[in-house]
């Protein structure tokens, strides 16, 4: 049996039972191109009716964008009354197929899941075929409010009485969760809120520092922290009802006295035993290793989630969280180094020994750690003498003598327990109430120390014309503009580095050469992106969609036809990557003010590259 | 054991016996599919061989023997046989080349009911629903956000409040995240308003920007808004009445969402917001924040209800078309019981396709 169904049984089983039109999502491109060609092959042909119908739309739609009139698909769907619809296609040609399919003209689109939510685009039936999406490199699960915006295309009002979302297997369907997005609630949104450079600055300029953390309490991203922090104390309020009894006593300080003496005790009692077992580096490392810590392993890194003792050996063991997500049992001798890094944990009595909320929690953090944490400097303290410590006990601490020693004694633990939580909880409430601003502080430090901001925060002159540059790499540009990358150099040649530092996606593909020119510039963009790499993501930097960009501006006489021959790109992609260019390059033009040289530049290439099909669509 | 044998030996495990193995080892994993879910099982076990295998090994002991030597048949599904009623055969048989070739031959189950009441309903005047209306009334005093299902209707309300924006002497600015979804709003609403009332803006490109109403990204309004903020006003946003942010979902985009937020914060007080979108989950949380920081208490629009009901379908390769839910339309909630059918037309298709690298 066939992994998946044909796509021509599958859109004749459907039109049979009168499913279509329908909207089948396929994994990628390819698999949209190749059902069409099937379709080719299989010689169906509409009435010529239908035929004629499709040539009216297409007709009104070429009229608005003369471009789809030499489109190769262009008889191939006006005969088969199917198409695909893919980010490979041009917007132009995209709008005509939604057109199409408005009009009810198509029996059958096949597209990817990218299809734009939003995007009047219904149908009677939609087929699954998949349950999870490729995202950046990995497959990620479709989350349920995904799998409904897709669902959701079936079942047009006024045109339907019922829509039908169809699933059909293929290997990569996982039908628990196709079944879960079909009938639970989308999921819950959290704030994405992150600070730029740009917003540093464009807040600066219109507000004084005073007030900017007040205008950072007013994201969503603060909002939910809020509602976080409101959980915490509410807890907190209620763990400090718990620490009323331990309250002061003879000493105000008891809980600590009891903790040190306690200690010093315990050291006492147990120090043949402690020394037989364990050397004292291991002695002294054991005190940080309890859940939530962030350890180095023999291979990886992980999270402490418990300490214990072997059963039989009574070795110090710790069970850990590694960075696959897997819950594993490791010697606590073998854990080198300690990391001054510790997550929460909500703690559970067994397997995995921590919430699975927790655990998702922390597989996450597992999976964000910065590739460097520093060390945690542990101390090991030479074993003191016994009549040392003997001393110390009735020198430092009175408590053996103390009336209150009982009392003490059997409330210290929970006391502690209580008080460290409280701590905590604080600690975190605190974090969640400044975070934003500290990360505003960080980014406001580095504008500092690149000249855009004065000591106390007033935009510099650089900063006033920065301010204007709010796209990705915005640190990176402005740098360019300053070291003076830019002078004199051709509208070719500037928009192939605003392409170059544009183009996100690393689909590979076969190119045409880059010019000397742009080839050398873009080395020097290269090693500024490297130095600023601490304080902003370096972009992709591909010579080749910078060299295909500069032959499009280069060359008013290329077609686009022509420029597509070159490569080996989808026609999409190349129009993303020029609209997105010219974005950039429009950012560059608004600096008109400061940098009049280079405007003008800016807006040469953004005429050049205005043209054909760059210029159907505002 | 060697990777390959517990791989076989994996692959004839039923997928509940291998759920069970993997929790507590693999994170998530009852989001995985059985040959992803055998994957990250052997991806586990090495770092932990002995264990996996000692469990796999008591796992096994507790099944009965014979669900093991019923081989790759693991679902035998009893209920299939009595939900079929014998005599409805399919009505419109598949391709003949396909059916049967590999497909335990089993009858359909009745459709009728699940194909019932296709086709085109008889034309409607266009009456605005409840919720529409609601949206639109409390627009007239505060900002809305309106949570529905897809296809619901939302760009009515976005119509309607602009003319009536429009018909105030208010400017009204339309945000979607994406270019094609703004063009296609774009002859929309040139179409509805009069293509001299209706601009748009792009980076590089200002069609009619003097128009009583903008379409354009997001990021283009926050730009406008921090401009205006700093003191070069571009557009006419002290007569801004309405801003309108289609999709608003993107609010939660792990790169853009940002920019949402900038632009809600910094949205003009006079101006009232209006967010669409069908699949926030937690559309509430969202109108208590701008409750916090606007001027006025947002109201929320909410409800789950598709205007035109949808039913769910299992497709096998074969061309055989079974219910996908016992329910004829989609049960909502946890409880979504598969149709006994589907249930066991996909486990064959697992079985079948897993076949080839359990060798
Ligand atoms: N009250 C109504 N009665 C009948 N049809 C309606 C009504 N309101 C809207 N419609 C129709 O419903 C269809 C879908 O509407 P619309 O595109 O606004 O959906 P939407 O809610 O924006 O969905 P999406 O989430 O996909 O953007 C349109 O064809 C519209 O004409
Ligand atoms: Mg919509």
């Amino acid at each position: 049996m066939p992994p998946s169904i044909h796509p021509v049984d599958l859109i004749t089983t459907l039109r049979h039972k009168h499913l279509t039109p329908a909207i089948v999502f396929l994994t990628s491109r390819r698999a949209c191109d190749e059902a069409m060609q099937a379709f080719q092959r299989s010689q169906a042909t509409l009435p010529p009716q239908r035929q004629k119908n499709i040539a009216a739309v297409l007709e009104q739609v070429i009229a608005q964008y003369p471009s789809i009139a030499e489109h190769p698909l262009l008889p191939v769907v006006q005969r088969i009354g199917v198409a695909a619809h893919h980010a490979g296609h041009l917007p132009s040609w995209k709008i005509a197929i939604e057109e199409l399919m408005r009009q009810g003209c198509l029996d059958a689109v096949f597209a990817t899941t990218t299809l734009a939510a939003g995007v009047d685009f219904p149908a009677r039936t939609v087929v699954l075929t998949q349950s999870s999406v490729r995202k950046t490199r990995d497959f990620t699960d479709l989350t349920v409010g995904e799998i409904q915006q897709l669902a959701g295309r079936a079942g047009r009002r006024g045109k339907d009485q019922v829509g039908f979302a169809v699933l059909t297997p293929s290997p990569y369907i996982d039908l628990g969760v196709i079944t879960k997005g079909l009938t639970g609630q989308p999921e819950a949104i959290d704030s994405q809120f992150v600070i730029t450079y740009p917003m540093v600055l464009n807040l600066l300029k219109a507000h004084p520092l005073d007030q900017i953390q007040a205008i950072l309490a007013r994201s969503f991203a603060q909002f939910q922290l809020n509602r976080r922090a409101e959980t915490l104390e509410r807890k907190l309020d209620a763990l400090h009802v718990q620490m009323e009894p331990y309250g002061p006593r003879v000493c105000a300080d008891w809980i600590t006295q009891w903790q040190v003496f306690d200690h010093a005790r315990k050291q006492k009692a147990h120090r043949v035993q402690v020394r037989s077992h364990e050397p004292p580096e291991l002695a002294a490392r054991l005190h940080f290793l309890t859940p939530g810590r962030v350890v180095g392993l023999p291979k990886g890194r992980g999270i402490v989630l418990r300490q214990y003792r072997s059963r039989g050996q009574r070795s110090p063991m710790v069970t850990v969280l590694r960075a696959n997500g897997a819950v594993t049992e490791c010697p606590a001798g073998l854990i080198t180094p300690v990391f001054d890094r510790t997550f929460e944990v909500e703690e559970a009595p067994v397997y995995p020994w921590c919430t699975p909320h927790s655990l998702d929690e922390l597989t996450r953090q597992m999976s964000e750690l910065p590739v460097r944490i520093p060390v945690l400097p542990i101390l090991v303290q030479e074993e003191a003498e016994e009549s040392e410590i003997v001393q110390t006990l009735t020198d430092e601490f009175p408590c053996p003598t103390c009336p209150s020693r009982p009392a003490c004694h059997k409330d210290h633990a929970q006391a502690l327990r209580l008080r460290q939580e409280i701590h905590r909880h604080t600690k975190t409430i605190q974090a969640l109430h400044t975070g934003l601003w500290h990360r505003f502080q960080a980014r406001a430090e580095v504008l500092q120390q690149f000249g855009y901001l004065t000591p106390t925060c007033h935009l510099t002159e650089d900063g006033e014309w920065a301010r204007l540059i709010r796209i990705d790499h915005s640190l990176l540009i402005t740098e360019l503009i300053r070291a003076d990358a830019f002078s004199g150099v051709e509208p070719q040649i500037l928009a192939g580095v605003m392409a170059s530092i544009a183009h996100d996606d690393d689909r590979p593909g076969a190119f045409p050469r880059i010019s000397n020119g742009l080839a050398s510039l873009l080395g020097q963009v290269r090693h500024l992106a490297e130095s600023l790499a601490p304080h902003e993501d370096p972009p992709l930097l591909r010579a080749d969609v910078a060299a295909l960009t500069e032959r499009w501006v280069g060359d008013p006489a290329l077609t686009w036809i022509g420029l597509c021959r070159t490569t080996t790109m989808a026609e999409g992609d190349i129009y993303r990557l020029l609209a997105r260019t010219l974005e950039y390059l429009s950012q560059l033009h608004t600096l008109n003010a400061s940098h009049p040289g280079l405007a003008d530049t800016a807006s040469r290439a953004i005429r050049a590259l205005r043209r054909g099909v760059l210029e159907e669509l505002p | 054991m060697t990777t390959d044998e517990l791989e076989k030996l994996l692959a004839q495990q039923p997928v509940g016996f291998l759920h069970r193995l993997a929790s507590g080892r693999i994170h998530r994993h009852f989001r995985l599919g059985k040959r992803r879910l055998i994957d990250a099982l052997l991806r586990h076990s090495a770092d932990n061989r002995a264990g996996m295998e000692s469990d796999l090994q008591t796992l096994t002991k507790e099944r009965p023997r014979y669900e093991q030597s019923v081989g790759h048949r693991q679902h035998p599904e009893p209920a299939a046989h009595q939900a079929k009623r014998p005599g409805h055969g399919e009505r419109h048989p598949a391709k003949a080349g396909h059916e049967g070739s590999a497909e335990p031959a089993e009858p359909a189950p009745d459709l009728t009911a699940f194909l019932e009441g296709i086709g085109v309903p008889p034309p409607q005047p266009f009456v605005p629903d409840a919720w529409q209306e609601e949206a639109l009334a409390h627009l007239a005093e505060t900002d809305v956000i309106v949570s529905v299902p897809t296809g619901s209707g939302k760009t009515y309300v976005a119509i309607e409040a602009t003319r009536r924006a429009i018909e105030a002497e208010c400017t009204v600015i339309y945000t979607s995240p994406l270019k094609a979804l703004s063009n296609t709003k774009f002859t929309e609403f040139s179409r509805i308003f009069g293509a001299d009332r209706v601009g748009i803006l792009t980076g590089d490109r200002k069609d009619n920007p003097q128009a009583p109403l903008l379409i354009m990204t997001t990021e283009i309004l926050r730009n406008l808004l921090y401009d205006a903020a700093g003191g070069e006003i571009d557009v006419r946003l002290d007569t801004l009445g309405l801003v309108i942010m289609d999709e608003s979902q993107y609010i939660a985009d792990p790169e853009r969402g940002v920019v949402w937020e900038e632009t809600i914060i910094f949205c003009p007080t006079q101006a009232r917001l209006l967010l669409l979108s069908a699949s926030i989950g937690n559309p509430q949380d969202v109108a208590d924040w701008l409750t916090s920081i606007r001027p006025t208490p947002c109201y929320l629009v909410r409800h789950h209800r598709r205007s035109v009901p949808l039913r769910a379908g299992y497709l096998h390769p074969s061309g055989k078309l079974t219910p996908l839910f016992r329910s004829v339309g989609i049960p909502h909630g946890s409880a979504a019981a598969l149709h006994p059918e589907a249930k066991r037309l996909f486990a064959h298709y697992e079985d079948e396709t897993l076949r080839p690298r359990s060798h």
